[in-house]
């Protein structure tokens, strides 16, 4: 865990244009913004383009990050680009139904790159409702406090734990 | 990933729950996050931070590029806009003296000293009509009272034949 300090200064430098602020910013954040967006997609290129497309939105938009927490600040940026794919994975969706190619399931269901296998967890994942699991791994990755997870996706704070209680009591289940 | 608010948790489940309950809440949370540490997601490649990286040195010096190419053009936007404005202004202040013709006062005035530049003659002339104005006055002044009556018919044409002469003189230059 970064001095928050430390932290300051890396971002006066990345406002400033210092790459190597960046860099240490992508050192520090890479592996947990991975880590979040590989177990919302289940997908490793998916996962690497997503994480390139964080750390150049970082670049673009950091001029308007005006303090407070700054990984509140990246993960919400991180579930933009998220919401984003999302968006225009659903439209790649309709477009699909409607010429009604057979590629279809491809698209919905992105097949394994090279050697790579689905473990447990990521199938359990995939069972439970898309809310439930972008909120599980928001609060694991992001490690924000349920107040600023409760903030970011503006509802009350009873109900994100409510919520987050339910879908790792349920993963849980899945698990045993 | 141990969460640096896990001490607050218990705290904030009794807002909403008994302590019991919330206690068992937080064990359920725990044991949750404990399987997500125990099935960690795949580190991202050495040579996709790298890629990364070099992505965002090159777009840094783009992002300079681009601000000041925004500011030139915010300029350029802005020094066009005061063209446009001192433009259009000028071309109704020229057609403002054309449309209107000469101020209507203007006619009181002779145009030769309206439109002269040279302020002493103006003076000079307007003294010397001033003058002749004032001797007029008193000559009428004089017949008025009766004083100097010779031949008052006479006077008072002669006077007004110079009140003409001198109007007409005025008016001339």
């Amino acid at each position: 865990m970064v001095n928050s300090d430390d932290l300051a200064q890396l971002i006066i430098g990345c406002k400033s244009g210092d790459s190597k602020c960046f860099s240490q910013i992508v050192d520090m954040y890479a592996s947990r913004c991975y880590g979040y967006f590989y177990r919302l997609t289940g997908n490793k290129d998916l996962s690497d383009e997503l994480l390139s497309e964080l750390f150049v939105k970082l670049v673009e938009k950091i001029a308007s990050y005006k303090g407070g927490s700054f990984e509140g600040w990246l993960f919400r940026v991180a579930s933009n680009i998220f919401h984003d794919y999302l968006r225009s994975k659903q439209r790649r969706k309709k477009m699909l139904d409607v010429h009604k190619v057979q590629i279809e399931s491809e698209i919905t269901e992105p097949k394994k790159s090279g050697n790579e296998q689905f473990d447990l967890l990521e199938i359990q994942l995939k069972r439970m409702d898309a809310d439930t699991r972008e909120l599980i791994m928001l609060r694991f990755y992001s490690q924000l406090s349920f107040k600023e997870i409760a903030k970011m996706r503006s509802e009350p704070i009873g109900t994100t734990l409510a919520k987050l209680h339910r879908g790792l009591k349920k993963l849980r289940e899945l698990m045993q | 990933m141990n969460s640096q608010n896990d001490d607050n948790l218990k705290e904030l489940f009794e807002r909403f729950l008994s302590s019991e309950q919330a206690q068992s809440s937080v064990e359920d949370i725990q044991k949750g996050e404990q399987i997500l540490r125990e099935h960690p997601a795949p580190e991202p490649d050495n040579m996709l931070i790298a890629n990364i990286k070099a992505e965002i040195a090159m777009r840094l010096p783009v992002k300079r590029t681009n601000v000041f190419m925004k500011t030139a053009y915010r300029a350029a936007y802005a020094a066009a806009a005061i063209m446009i404005i001192a433009a259009v202004s000028l071309s109704l202040f020229d057609k403002n003296p054309g449309e209107s013709g000469p101020i209507p006062y203007s006619s009181i005035m002779p145009t030769a000293i309206w439109e002269s530049d040279d302020i002493a003659t103006d003076d000079a002339d307007l003294a010397i009509f001033t003058i002749e104005i004032e001797q007029i006055e008193d000559e009428l002044r004089s017949l008025q009272s009766g004083e100097g009556i010779r031949n008052g018919d006479s006077s008072l044409s002669e006077l007004e034949m110079e009140l003409v002469a001198i109007n007409n003189d005025f008016w001339k230059e």
